[in-house]
C-alpha cells in the first residue's frame, strides 16, 4: 500500500458569488522514501495539494489517505495529532520562531512529537546534519536566508515524522544556497523519509525521482523528469 | 490626497475593529472619567448654591449662650424691628435643644440622642432656613404647639422612620411624624462641637416652636434667631445692627452671631468640594495616564503592523508625509470614536456621582449642568492622546530606510537585546522559553502594557487603600475605647447639673448599673502662639478611672492636659510644653465665659480624633470653676444586663439627654464611611474596567502579531490549548511585572494620599496608612489573574484561524 494516496481530491473556495477551484479531482499515490517534486506555474494549486497531504487543509471532495489516516472527515484534534506525528513542514518563508535560537527551534520539532524526548542530544545531532552546529545559539535574525531554511529543515527532521513537505523551500534563496537546500532534502529521501517538494522551477524538478505536474488544478503529467534525472551538481537556474 | 487613503485607513480600521473599539473605549474611559471627575466641583458648587438659595438659608444666625432662653415674642420683635428698619429681609425665631429620641418601631429598638429644632409653623416655612420636605408634609399653622414633628431626612431614611410613625422624646412625650425633610442648616449632619455624629444615631427633629417649648421645659421661649439681610445691606452692617439690638434688648444674655459663611455645615460642604476635587483630580490624571499608556501601546502595534507597507511606499518614492496619512487617519478615527464615547462616559460618571451625593446629602436641588469647557478639554485630551500615540510610531516608521522596512525578519527589529536571554536556559521544553523571550523581545511593548496595568492597579490601591486606612483608623479607635468596660454607656445630661441633682443621682442609683462616674465634657479650643487654634472636646474626668481612661503615652509629671498625638503634632508641641487652652469658666450660677489659660501638655493619646482631650478632675475643676458640676455620666451595666435595658431605663430620667454605647461611636462611624465610599467605588469601577480592557487588548493584539508563529505551531500539530497556555504564560509575566510596579506605585500613592492629602481635607483625623489583605488580593487577582487569563478571549479567534492562509502571507 502506498504511503500517500489522493483519490478524486478537489478543493474549491467560495469567494462571494464566485467559486474558485484550486484543485480538481486529483489522483495521486506516493510510496515510502520517494522524492517527489510537484511542478507547475503559480496559482495552479501546488500549495493546495501540499496542504491537503499535510492536513492543513481538507479536500472539499474526494479522499486523502496518508500513512493509513483518512484526512477527510477527521476531527480537528485528529488532524492536529496527525500533523504532529506523521508530517512535517518546511515553508518558503522559513517561519522560524523569532524568539528562539536555532537549536531551540530544532528542539521544538523534537518536543512537539515527543517521540525522541529521551534523546537529549537529538536537536544538536539534527542541527549537525544540516551543518549548522556552529550557529546553534544564534537567533533567526542573525542567520542568512539559507541558514534559516536549514534550521527550518532541521526542525522538520527533528520530529522524525515519515513525511516531509516543503513548499517552495528555495523560493527565497539564491542559486547556490538553493542547491544546498535541495541536496539536503534529497538526502532525507535516502534515509527513508518521504519528501514532497513544491516548486514552480522546472530546473529543480530535474533532480526528482518523480515529477508531478499541475496545471489549473489538475495533474497534467506524472513520471520521471523530462530528459531524465540529473545529479544536483548539474543544475543551473 | 484622494479617497484611496481614506478608504484604506477605513479598511485598516475594520480589519482590526475589535482592537480599535477597545482602544476607543480605553480612551473614552480615560478622558471621560477625567472630565466626569474634574467637573464635579463646578456642579457641586452650583447645586449647593441653588439649594441654599431655594431654602432661604440664613445670612446670620444669633444663638443665645447655652442654657439661656428669652421670650419668643421678644426675640421675634428684634427681628421685626430690624425688618422695618430696612436691615433685614426676614427673620425667624428658633428654639433648639438637646433631646433623647425613642424612635423604636415594630420591634426595632432605636434610642438615640437628638436635637429638637422648634420653628414657626408657617406654611412652606420657616421664612428663614426653610424646610425642604422629602416625604409626607411640612409643619402648618394649625400644628402650633401640637405634638407633631418633621424628622430629619438623614436619620429618617437611615432608620426607616417616616410619616405616620410615632416617636417619643425625652421620656414621655409622644410625637407623630408628619413628614421628613431637611433644613439648609443641616444639609450635612453635625453634632455638637468636637463630637462625631452619624446620621443613624442622631435624630434631628423639627417641631412647632410651641411644642419645642413643652419638650424642653421652656414654654413660650426661644434661643435663636435666623435672619436674612435685605439686598444691599452688608453682612457686617447687619451683624452690627443685630448685636446692638441684642445688647439693648437682652443685656444679660450672651449671644453668638454666626454668618452663613461661618456655618460649620455650610463650610464643610463647600470645603469638601475642594478637598474631594483634589483627590478626584489625582485619580483622574492617573486613570488618564493608564489609558495613555494603553493607547500608545496599541496604536504603536497597529502602526508596526503597517511598517512593511510603509517601507514599500517609501521604496516606491511616496513622500513620508503621504505615507503617514494612513496610520494617522486610523489614529484620528480612533480619537473621534474615543472622544465621542468619552463624553458619554463622562456624563455617566457625573450622573453616578450625583446619585451617590444625592443619597448622601439630601439637597433639594441637584443640577448637573453640562460643562462644555471641561468636556471639551476631556475630548481634546481624548483626541490628542491617540493622535500623539500614532504620530510617534509613524514618525519612527517613516524614518527607517525602506530597505529595512521591507526586509522580512528585521521588520520589527525582533530579537534586539536577546543575546543574553539565549544564555538563560529554562528547564523543560523549548516552548517554555517562548513566553519569557517574547516578553523581553519587545521590551518597550511589554513595558507599556505593564505600565497601563500598573497605573490601574496603583489607582485601585490608592482608592481602596484609603478605605482600608479609614477602617484601620476606626479599628484602632474602637480598640482603645473598648479596652476596658466595652459595654459602658455615656449618659449626656441636658445641661450642666450639680452632681447631687436628681438627674445624676437617679442615673447613678439605677439597679442595672455596676459602677459609674461623673465627668465634664466641654467644648473648647487649644492653640499655641502663632498657630491656628484647634477645636477640642475636653473630657474632665478621673485619669485613673477603673471604668475607662485613655492610654497615655510620654506621660510627664505634673498637672495639665492630655492631647492626641495628632493635635500635638499639628500644634508642634511635645509633652512638657505649654499650650493655650480655651475653656468655659463658670462665673455665676448658670453663666459662663470663655477663658484662655496656659496649660502644660502632660501626655499624648493615640486616639485618631484630633479634637479629643482629657484632663484630670482636680486640674479641670480649678481651670473651669466647675467643681461639683457635671454634664456627662459614664455608667457600666451590671454583668448580664443588656445595654439596651440600661438605655431604656435611663431614657426616662428627666434631665438626661442621651444614653449611648461608647463603642457605638466607632461602629456608626464605620457605617458612615462605608456609605461615603460610593464615589470611590465609581473610580474603582472605572479602573477595573480599564485594567480589563488593557489586558484584553494586549492579548488580542499579541495574538494578531503572533498569528504566523501560531500558524506554524498548528502546522506542526501543536495543540490549541498549548498555544493558548503559552499566550497565558506571556500575559502572566506582563501581569506580574505590571502588578508589581502597580503595587509599589499604589503604596507610594496611598502613603502620599494619607500623609499629605488627607490631613488637609480631614484635619481632625489621624489616619494611618493601611492596606488590607483583601485589597492586596483584589489587586493581585486583577493584575495577575485577569491579565493572565485575558488570552482566553482570543481562543475563538485562534480556533477559527485559517492556517494555510496565515502561513501563505509573505510578511
Ligand atoms: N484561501 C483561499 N481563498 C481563495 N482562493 C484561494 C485560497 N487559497 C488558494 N486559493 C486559490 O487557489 C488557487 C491555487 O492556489 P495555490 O495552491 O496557492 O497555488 P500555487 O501554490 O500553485 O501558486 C489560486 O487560484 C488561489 O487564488
Ligand atoms: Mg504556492
Amino acid at each position: 500500500m502506498s504511503l500517500i494516496e489522493l483519490r478524486g481530491a478537489s478543493r474549491t473556495y467560495q469567494i462571494g458569488e464566485r467559486r474558485v477551484t484550486a484543485l480538481e479531482a486529483v489522483d495521486l499515490t506516493v510510496d515510502v522514501g520517494e522524492f517527489v517534486v510537484v511542478l507547475g506555474p503559480s496559482g495552479c494549486g501546488k500549495t493546495t495539494l501540499l496542504n491537503l497531504v499535510g492536513a492543513l487543509d481538507v479536500a472539499s471532495e474526494g479522499e486523502v489517505t496518508v500513512a493509513g489516516h483518512h484526512i477527510v472527515g477527521a476531527s480537528r484534534g485528529e488532524l492536529s495529532r496527525f500533523r504532529r506525528e506523521t508530517v512535517s513542514f518546511v515553508f518558503q518563508t522559513f517561519n522560524l520562531f523569532q524568539a528562539l535560537t536555532a537549536i531551540e527551534n530544532v528542539q521544538f520539532g523534537v518536543d512537539v512529537t515527543g517521540r525522541h524526548r529521551e534523546e537529549p542530544d537529538r536537536a544538536m545531532t539534527v542541527l549537525e546534519r544540516v551543518g549548522l552546529q556552529d550557529r546553534a545559539h544564534h537567533f533567526p535574525h542573525q542567520l542568512s536566508g539559507g541558514e534559516q531554511q536549514r534550521v527550518a529543515i532541521a526542525r522538520a527532521l527533528a520530529t522524525g515524522n515519515p513525511v516531509l513537505l516543503a513548499d517552495e523551500p528555495t523560493g527565497e534563496l539564491d542559486f547556490r544556497t538553493g542547491v544546498q537546500i535541495l541536496e539536503l532534502l534529497h538526502e532525507q529521501a535516502h534515509v527513508g523519509v518521504t519528501v514532497i517538494i513544491v516548486t514552480h522551477n522546472r530546473e529543480i524538478a530535474r533532480v526528482a525521482d518523480r515529477v508531478v505536474e499541475l496545471g489549473s488544478g489538475r495533474v497534467t503529467a506524472d513520471g520521471p523528469p523530462v530528459g531524465g534525472q540529473v545529479p544536483i551538481n548539474e543544475l543551473r537556474w | 490626497m484622494g479617497w484611496l487613503w481614506l478608504r484604506w485607513s477605513w479598511r485598516d480600521l475594520r480589519s482590526r475593529w475589535v482592537q480599535v473599539t477597545a482602544i476607543a473605549f480605553i480612551i473614552a474611559l480615560g478622558s471621560g472619567t477625567y472630565s466626569g471627575l474634574t467637573s464635579t466641583s463646578e456642579w457641586r458648587r452650583r447645586s449647593y448654591d441653588a439649594s441654599y438659595a431655594r431654602l432661604r438659608m440664613y445670612d446670620l444666625r444669633v444663638s443665645l449662650a447655652a442654657g439661656s432662653f428669652v421670650d419668643t415674642a421678644a426675640l421675634s420683635a428684634v427681628g421685626t424691628e430690624l425688618e422695618s428698619a430696612g436691615t433685614l429681609r426676614s427673620s425667624a425665631v428658633q428654639l433648639v435643644g438637646p433631646i433623647q429620641v425613642d424612635a423604636s418601631q415594630r420591634g426595632r429598638t432605636i434610642l438615640v440622642p437628638g436635637r429638637v429644632v422648634g420653628v414657626e409653623p408657617v406654611r412652606n416655612g420657616p421664612t428663614v432656613s426653610t424646610l425642604s420636605i422629602t416625604a409626607g408634609r411640612g409643619l402648618r399653622p394649625t400644628d402650633s404647639a401640637r405634638p407633631v414633628a418633621v424628622l430629619d431626612e438623614h436619620f429618617g431614611k437611615r432608620r426607616n422612620v417616616g410619616p405616620g410613625d410615632r416617636i417619643r422624646v425625652s421620656g414621655k412625650v409622644g410625637l407623630t411624624v408628619v413628614g421628613r425633610g431637611v433644613s439648609p442648616e443641616h444639609f450635612i449632619l453635625l453634632g455638637d462641637a468636637g463630637t462625631f455624629t452619624t446620621e443613624a444615631n442622631f435624630a434631628l427633629t423639627f417641631v412647632p416652636i410651641g411644642t419645642a417649648g413643652e419638650l424642653l421645659g421652656q414654654p413660650g421661649r426661644a434661643n435663636a434667631l435666623a435672619v436674612r439681610t435685605r439686598p444691599g445691606v452688608s453682612v457686617t452692617q447687619a451683624r452690627r445692627a443685630l448685636s446692638d439690638a441684642f445688647a439693648a434688648g437682652f443685656p444679660d444674655v450672651g449671644v453668638t452671631i454666626t454668618a452663613r459663611a461661618a456655618d460649620p455645615g455650610y463650610r464643610l460642604l463647600y470645603d469638601d468640594i475642594e478637598g474631594d476635587q483634589r483627590l478626584y483630580n489625582i485619580f483622574a490624571v492617573l486613570i488618564l495616564l493608564g489609558a495613555a499608556f494603553a493607547a500608545f501601546n496599541l496604536t504603536t502595534r497597529i502602526v508596526e503592523a503597517q511598517r512593511r507597507e510603509i517601507g514599500i511606499g517609501m521604496a516606491l518614492g511616496v513622500p513620508s508625509r503621504r505615507l503617514a496619512v494612513r496610520p494617522v487617519l486610523v489614529g484620528m478615527q480612533i480619537a473621534a470614536l474615543g472622544a465621542g464615547l468619552g463624553v458619554v462616559v463622562g456624563l455617566g460618571v457625573g450622573s453616578l456621582m450625583i446619585q451617590v451625593l444625592r443619597s448622601y446629602f439630601p439637597l433639594p436641588v441637584w443640577r448637573q449642568d453640562f460643562q462644555l469647557g471641561i468636556f471639551l478639554r476631556g475630548a481634546a485630551l481624548g483626541i490628542a492622546l491617540p493622535f500623539v500615540a500614532t504620530l510617534v510610531p509613524v514618525w519612527r516608521a517613516v524614518r527607517v530606510a525602506p530597505i529595512d522596512a521591507i526586509r522580512t525578519g528585521v521588520v520589527t527589529k525582533r530579537g534586539r537585546g536577546l543575546g543574553w536571554l539565549a544564555k538563560i536556559r529554562l528547564p523543560g521544553r523549548s516552548v517554555t522559553a517562548l513566553p519569557v523571550r517574547n516578553v523581553f523581545r519587545q521590551l518597550r511593548r511589554t513595558v507599556m502594557t505593564a505600565l497601563g496595568v500598573a497605573a490601574s492597579i496603583a489607582v485601585l490601591l490608592g482608592v481602596v487603600g484609603m478605605l482600608d486606612s479609614f477602617r484601620a483608623t476606626i479599628d484602632h479607635a474602637s480598640k482603645e475605647l473598648g479596652r476596658s468596660a466595652p459595654n459602658r454607656l455615656a449618659v449626656t445630661l441636658a445641661t450642666f447639673d450639680l452632681e447631687t441633682s436628681s438627674a445624676v443621682t437617679t442615673t447613678r442609683a439605677s439597679p442595672l448599673i455596676r459602677r459609674s462616674q461623673t465627668e465634664l465634657q466641654l467644648p473648647g479650643s487649644v492653640r499655641r502662639a502663632g498657630v491656628k487654634p484647634i477645636d477640642l472636646l475636653v473630657t474632665i474626668s478621673d485619669l485613673q478611672s477603673p471604668i475607662w481612661h485613655p492610654t497615655i503615652h510620654e506621660r510627664v509629671r505634673g498637672d495639665g492636659v492630655v492631647l492626641t498625638e495628632k493635635a500635638a503634632d499639628d500644634l508642634g508641641v511635645r509633652p512638657g510644653d505649654r499650650v493655650l487652652l480655651r475653656l468655659p469658666y463658670r462665673e455665676g450660677l448658670t453663666s459662663y465665659r470663655y477663658v484662655e489659660q496656659a496649660v502644660p501638655v502632660i501626655g499624648l493619646s493615640a486616639m485618631p480624633l484630633r479634637s479629643l482631650a482629657w484632663m484630670d478632675r482636680r486640674v479641670g475643676d480649678s481651670l473651669t470653676n466647675l467643681a461639683g458640676i457635671t454634664n456627662f455620666v459614664v455608667v457600666e451595666p451590671k454583668a448580664g444586663v443588656r445595654t439596651e435595658e440600661v438605655q431604656r431605663a435611663l431614657f426616662g430620667v428627666s434631665g438626661v439627654s442621651s444614653v449611648q454605647l461608647v463603642t457605638d461611636f466607632a461602629d456608626s462611624l464605620q457605617k458612615e464611611l462605608d456609605r461615603a465610599v460610593g464615589i470611590l467605588l465609581i473610580v474603582e469601577g472605572a479602573v477595573l474596567l480599564l485594567a480589563l480592557l488593557i489586558a484584553f487588548n494586549a492579548a488580542s493584539i499579541s495574538a494578531d502579531d503572533r498569528a504566523r508563529e501560531n500558524a506554524t505551531m498548528f502546522a506542526f500539530g501543536y495543540p490549541l490549548r498549548s498555544v493558548v497556555a503559552m499566550e497565558i504564560g506571556e500575559s502572566l509575566l506582563v501581569g506580574i511585572i505590571g502588578t508589581a510596579v502597580g503595587l509599589l506605585g499604589g503604596w507610594l500613592l496611598l502613603d502620599w494620599l494619607v500623609t499629605e492629602l488627607l490631613p488637609t481635607t480631614l484635619p481632625d483625623l489621624q489616619i494611618v496608612t493601611a492596606l488590607s489583605g483583601q485589597t492586596l488580593l483584589i489587586a493581585v487577582l486583577l493584575g495577575v489573574l485577569a491579565v493572565a487569563l485575558a488570552p482566553l478571549l482570543t481562543v475563538r479567534k485562534l480556533r477559527r484561524m485559517d492556517v494555510p492562509s496565515t502561513l501563505r502571507v509573505v510578511e
